[in-house]
């Protein structure tokens, strides 16, 4: 049973300016008592305030908010990457993240090793990946250029390299940061429908945007931040994928 | 397929996790040789050649200086400058292996360990570059086969203990402090003068033998003399236990402490 809570959240992290960042800087001021190189150069940041959500398996959740609100901090939370500085946070099931696909293409490896490389980094084994392999090359559409170095690629190809490795996950939570999607024209109708199926597949979607109406027309919850605090937590119209795959397709 | 939950985890489990994702961290490694190479035609035997170069340029001319037979100083020498080039590319490594992983990092489930790892995987591979070199020069010197080299494998095993610990340690201060990675750096360098890499200790003053007590001596001790076919001293042994003991207890505390900034360091 996928199943996520967040009891009261919070998050706060220096953000070390140059002399914090020195050893020699600090050391001096602390040795001095900060006459010399008073400038501490620490500032906190309150990312996240008292975050508590409980989300389970069929809820589609919509992060919306300013830039600098928080959206991505807790994505990050969700994902376990960034440990709350106060709170608890539980999670049941795997968690898979589409934050950022082109983590780990190596522009001089071949579109197979980049295979290879991010299903590695994204937790797959490596008979897994093999296994797959044939698909993704199916579904990204590029042939023979998987042979070759990826720096070779056009920015069009790389995109769609990245997407059909990302997309390949089959994960209890998945998490977006705004809706993925893929520039050229030919390919974006085939991976809007390969997105879908992902998400469709998936127990709990966490999605952030800037976007109201994907998130009205996505997620059956949405919560709006800003300065790192729920300011708003409603429920949405309820989705039903099915139907809307097959109106897709 | 289940990810581990870094923050619920404990900082052994978190550890262990990237340390038995033997996978991911080798292929990391493997790439990151493999990639370097791609582009250049000699590939991998450029570091071979060029610390060949090195040595057949330095081991005639130090014997002389030294006057020592070079007979028993080439194979001195080639084993020196191959470990201690093995533990400062490794060492310096390590202090900007969460700076250069930061991105992975920001992937869920994935432990800094699994980084240490391919750190050192990376510098073993180039290590079986130029550890090849030993071959022809202890053939042409003569040095035979002898049953006391297999030492070298639990000698090299120390080494890899304690070059994770320093990695981890290192590691997680020069993420915070970024002026470290220098200060390690020239360390590293005063310390290659304190240590018998070109020199022999045996012509050492008698008072001046404390300076044999400093960690880097005695990890290349342990890994050099084997494969010479002498024996560690009984001191360079009692003394790595109570050092790798620490180097390891340090590694942990740090880590323990640290591992749920790091993320927000990086």
């Amino acid at each position: 049973m996928t199943r996520l809570l967040l009891d009261g959240v919070s998050v706060e992290y220096p953000i070390f300016g140059a002399h914090a960042l020195s050893l020699k800087s600090t050391l001096t001021a602390a040795a001095t008592g900060g006459r010399i190189g008073r400038e501490a150069g620490v500032t906190v940041v309150h990312a996240l305030r008292d975050i508590s959500l409980e989300l389970r398996e069929g809820d589609r959740l919509g992060i919306m908010g300013h830039n600098g609100a928080g959206k991505s901090t807790l994505l990050r939370v969700i994902a376990g990457v960034y440990p709350p500085t106060r709170g608890r946070i539980e999670r049941t099931g795997s968690v898979s993240s589409l934050i950022d696909p082109m983590l780990g293409i190596e522009m001089d490896a071949t579109g197979y090793e980049n295979i290879r490389l991010r299903g590695l980094i994204a937790g797959m084994r490596l008979a897994a990946i093999s296994a797959i392999t044939p698909q993704i090359a199916e579904f990204s559409g590029l042939g023979d250029y998987l042979s070759i170095p990826v720096r070779t690629y056009s920015t069009g190809m790389l995109m769609r390299l990245a997407f059909s490795i990302a997309t390949v996950v089959h994960t209890d939570i998945l998490i977006m940061d705004e809706w993925m999607s893929v520039g050229d024209a030919e390919f974006q109708a085939q991976a809007e429908e390969r997105l879908r199926q992902v998400i469709d597949n998936t127990g709990i979607l966490v999605l952030s945007s800037h976007q109201a109406d994907l998130i009205e027309r996505e997620c059956n919850r949405g919560i709006e931040l800003s300065h790192g605090a729920v300011v708003q937590d409603r429920p949405l119209g309820p989705i039903e994928p099915t139907i809307r795959l097959v109106s897709a397709g | 397929m289940s990810i581990a939950n870094r923050q619920l985890n404990s900082a052994w489990s978190d550890w262990w996790a990237g340390t038995r994702n033997a996978e991911l961290w080798w292929t990391l490694a493997w790439y990151d040789v493999v990639l370097r190479y791609r582009r250049s035609m000699l590939g991998p035997l450029w570091l071979t050649l060029s610390t060949g170069a090195l040595l057949v340029g330095m081991g005639p001319l130090y014997a002389t200086l030294f006057k020592v037979p070079v007979g028993t100083f080439f194979p001195h020498l080639t084993l020196g400058i191959i470990f201690w080039t093995f533990f400062t590319a490794t060492i310096n490594d390590g202090c900007a292996v969460f700076i250069n992983g930061a991105q992975y990092l920001k992937q869920p489930g994935f432990s800094p360990s699994a980084l240490v790892w391919r750190s050192l995987a990376r510098n073993c591979l180039q290590l079986a570059h130029t550890i090849v070199l030993y071959l022809p020069v202890a053939i042409w010197a003569g040095i035979p086969l002898s049953p006391r080299m297999l030492l070298f494998l639990p000698g090299f095993a120390i080494v890899i203990i304690n070059l994770h610990a320093l990695t981890l340690t290192l590691g997680i201060i020069c993420a915070r402090f970024r002026d470290v990675a220098q200060i390690v750096a020239s360390m590293l360098q005063l310390l290659m003068f304190l240590t018998p890499v070109f020199w022999f200790p045996s012509s050492l003053p008698g008072r001046s033998h404390a300076i044999l007590y400093n960690p880097l001596a005695q990890l290349l001790d342990v890994v050099r003399l084997p494969l010479l076919g002498d024996l560690p001293a009984p001191g360079t042994i009692r003394f790595l236990m109570a050092f790798t003991a620490l180097n390891v207890a340090i590694a942990a505390a740090v880590y323990r402490l640290n591992r749920r900034h790091l993320v927000y360091w990086v």
